[in-house]
């Protein structure tokens, strides 16, 4: 009885473990990736394969391409530190002006060229009120 | 008017509250019955309290009183009344509010059927009780309370509008229904500790946490599923899970959870487990509070976006203060919780249900900690990293796959022991079958995947199980009666307990079902004009036209795509739209634009269709196209699922044996 009470916890500590490792010590692109602040990428001058990346598009930033709509690029910005993106590919319906985005793809020479671009789905509704008129 | 009744209901309620522990603070310096029972009145009024200032803001919604805050954020004169109704729970203000709304009903029951039938553990459900209800109170009356009017200088003429994604069916569906299940493990919650602080974990109070668990179950996968389908639906990705953190949120406790409902069977049936159960039974709520701390302070950024005013370290520490309390009372009584009987062999019925809580904390562990990860590696070298679905998936899946066959060996265990020699002539039969379907897969299905065939022999493999099953039960029904279908009625009703929980597992083999299509998904996305066509997966598509329309609110462009297949016969019309909703706003960054899909849906595949941008100039459309087979199989093993647990909630008139 013992020896399977043992294994069972075996069997449970070394998923736990392989877990871990997964995470933290294998250090597999498709696995993981890290999130950066615009600020940390913006000062850097190497490449990385596989960034994660969080903020609002700069307005008037959006540029799509004309002969295939498919193609855009844009900045994101975070306070003052901003970066350009390039995106192929179908945008999300709240890709707009100061809209909340996190992309994520490679990082080359200030320019993250994005494999996936999320806007922040919009489970709550949080805008400025609009229509209203100072007394 | 209304909104000061519904603003002063919120605060008696929080005033009850306070008075509500001096009263419980009286009885348990004095004894005396009387501040036990005026607690109780207490609680109860404070329940009425709280459903009345929901009823409050629901009319102010309806009546669209822009003087509230809440009501101008969420609601416009355009908004349809239905989901005027649903933007109760659109925001934060209002979700609270909700959720305590939830509590109070579930509290209502709680106290007036649960507590009537087992008065020992009253004292203590009510001091938690309160101490819940206080924690919501004081967030709705301070923080973000939901009847807070406009600034006085301003005057809204018209509401903000609801979220045109959450304009939908499903959508006004899909959160109640979650809620019910979320906020249903308070209760759980609640019975677990009260059982532990007054002693009385007898049987009939592992019934009564049963019969409980199972109606959160209920509605936990419910939520869990119409979630799903929503996304699948309306979001426009063409799936129905992405692992991200709100969705991990709500399948942690959902894991813990279906755990407690098979290992409170062990205690049920031979009272062993009882220190496992409460822990399991607490941290289906634990987890669901973290859910809501991870959800709604931002730590972990996740495309569902919650965060207004930030209530991370207030559900912070109250999470933390929950857990003191669980581990406080679960040494102090652990001497209480040793169990009346020992495992005699693991080949057993209760074995099984204990590799099933093994795998089901497994994989709660790997979905808690991929979920966390950034937390813990920021914590660790300052470095925030995710890890993305391939993790959850490369993990999960092997997991997954041992409780699909593990589902399939269960029933044939019987309870203390199962011989070696007739579990395997059980086995036999779900065997072979398993494993010709294996073959014929292999036949017509290559080339191989290891994952979609293991998870058809599996498939195969529980479902003949759980089959033979119903006819070994049938057969003995049949004996009985005469006719087929009594013997059928009579088998099923004989033991609803045992075939609600098979029928949920027959809708869990579904579910898998459905999870084999994932494997097999292809998508294009490409710009049509009208009379051009394409040619992807076996299939042509033919944009005919694209046409605009104003609608009441919003204005539309709708495409016209044939989708012809190989033999040249034309399959469906689809017509994806794209919408532009607040069209009529002069600033164009106040338009909405929104894409509704149009899905072509057999049991065979879906066609998930995008009209994502057109080009005015060039009269073009750029559309994507997804081919996801199986898709439906998970939408009905969901409602199979939903059905079986039904089934084995409804009260049988037959009182289940005791302890064996």
């Amino acid at each position: 009885m013992n020896k399977i009470y043992t294994s069972l916890i075996l069997v449970f500590a070394l998923i736990v473990m392989w877990t871990v490792y997964l995470t933290n010590i294998k250090n597999d692109d498709s696995l993981t990736v890290r999130y950066y602040t615009i600020e940390e990428l913006s000062t850097k001058q190497v490449s990385i394969p596989n960034v994660k990346v969080g903020g609002l598009i700069k307005p008037n930033s959006i540029n799509i391409n004309e002969k295939d709509q498919l193609e855009v690029s844009f900045y994101v910005y975070q306070g003052s530190d901003s970066l350009k993106v390039h995106y192929y590919g179908i945008r999300p319906d709240l890709f707009k002006d100061d809209a909340e985005v996190i992309v994520a793809g490679a990082f080359d020479d200030d320019l993250i060229v994005a494999t996936e671009l999320q806007t922040k789905c919009a489970s709550r509704y949080e805008g400025d009120l609009k229509n209203i008129e100072k007394i | 008017m209304i909104s000061q009744i519904g603003s002063l209901a919120l605060s008696i309620s929080g005033g009850l509250i306070l008075s509500n522990f001096f009263f419980l603070f009286y009885y348990s310096i004095r004894k005396d019955k009387i501040f036990l029972n005026v607690s109780e009145r207490g609680l109860i009024a404070v329940c009425f309290c709280v459903i009345l200032a929901t009823l409050c803001l629901l009319n102010e919604l309806l009546i669209s009183n822009f003087n509230l805050q809440y009501v101008s954020q969420y609601t416009s004169y355009e908004t349809p009344l239905f989901f005027k109704v649903t933007a109760l729970w659109a925001g934060q203000a209002g979700s609270l509010l909700f959720w305590t709304f939830i509590m109070s009903l579930y509290s209502l029951i709680y106290i007036n059927v649960t507590l009537k039938k087992m008065p020992t553990l009253k004292y203590s459900s009510y001091i938690i009780l309160s101490f819940i209800f206080g924690f919501f109170l004081l967030l709705s009356n301070f923080i973000a309370n939901p009847f807070q009017p406009v600034s006085s200088d301003i005057i809204v003429q018209n509401g903000n509008g609801l979220n045109p994604l959450l304009q939908n069916v499903t959508m006004a569906i899909h959160p109640p229904t979650l809620y019910l299940g979320f906020i249903g493990t308070t209760i759980l919650f609640v019975m677990a500790l009260a059982g532990l602080i007054s002693k009385s974990l007898n049987f009939e109070w592992i019934q009564s946490i049963r019969r409980w668990s199972l109606i959160v179950w209920t509605f936990l996968s419910g939520g869990i599923i119409l979630g799903g389908y929503w996304a699948y639906n309306e979001l426009g990705w063409g799936g129905y899970w992405a692992w991200d953190p709100v969705e991990n949120s709500s399948l942690m406790p959902w894991l813990i959870l279906t755990a407690f409902i098979h290992s409170s069977m062990i205690q049920e049936k031979r009272g062993m487990l009882k220190s496992w159960n409460i822990l399991l039974a607490a941290s289906t709520f634990l987890l669901v509070i973290l859910g809501t701390f991870i959800t709604r302070s931002g730590i972990v950024s996740s495309v569902h976006s919650f965060t207004a005013e930030n209530l991370g370290p207030l559900f912070l520490a109250f999470l933390s203060s929950l857990i003191l309390f669980t581990g406080y009372w679960f040494v102090k009584r652990f001497d209480t919780l040793k169990s009346d009987n020992k495992i005699d062999s693991f080949t057993s019925r209760e074995g099984g249900f204990l590799y099933n809580n093994l795998i089901l904390l497994l994989m709660c562990f790997i979905v808690l900690w991929g979920t966390l990860f950034p937390i813990f590696s920021e914590a660790w070298n300052g470095e925030k990293i995710y890890v993305g679905a391939t993790y959850f998936n490369q993990l999960n899946v092997p997991i997954g796959l041992v409780l699909l066959f593990l589902m399939g060996i269960g029933p044939l265990l019987s309870w203390k022991t199962t011989s070696r020699h007739t579990l395997l002539s059980n086995l036999k039969i779900p065997m072979l079958v398993s494993f010709f379907s294996g073959v014929i897969y292999s036949i017509f299905f290559g080339p191989f995947q290891l994952y979609p065939l293991v998870t058809c022999m599996g498939i195969s493999f529980t479902t003949t199980s759980i089959i033979n099953e119903f006819r070994k039960s049938y057969k003995k029904s049949k004996s009985n009666s005469k006719s087929i279908p009594s013997a059928i009625v009579s088998m099923l009703f004989s033991n609803r307990h045992k075939n609600g929980g098979y029928i949920v597992h027959i809708g869990i083999t579904l579910l898998f079902v459905g999870f084999i299509g994932r494997a097999f998904e292809v998508e294009k996305e490409f710009n049509l004009s009208p009379g051009e066509e394409i040619y992807f997966a076996n299939y042509i598509f033919k944009l005919n036209s694209i046409k605009s329309e104003a609608r009441d609110n919003h204005y539309a462009f709708i495409s016209d795509i044939d989708v012809i297949d190989q033999s040249n016969n034309l399959l469906t019309s689809l017509r994806p739209e794209k919408r532009i909703y607040f069209y009529w706003n002069p600033d164009p960054e106040k338009r909405q634009p929104h894409s509704e899909l149009d899905i072509y849906s057999t049991m065979r595949k879906d066609i998930y269709s995008i009209f994502s941008a057109y080009d005015a100039e060039k009269n073009q459309g750029y559309f994507k196209i997804m081919i996801n087979p199986l898709v439906n199989w998970v939408w009905v093993g969901g409602i199979v699922m939903v059905i079986g647990s039904l089934f084995a909630f409804w009260p049988s008139k037959r009182r289940d044996h005791g302890i064996i």
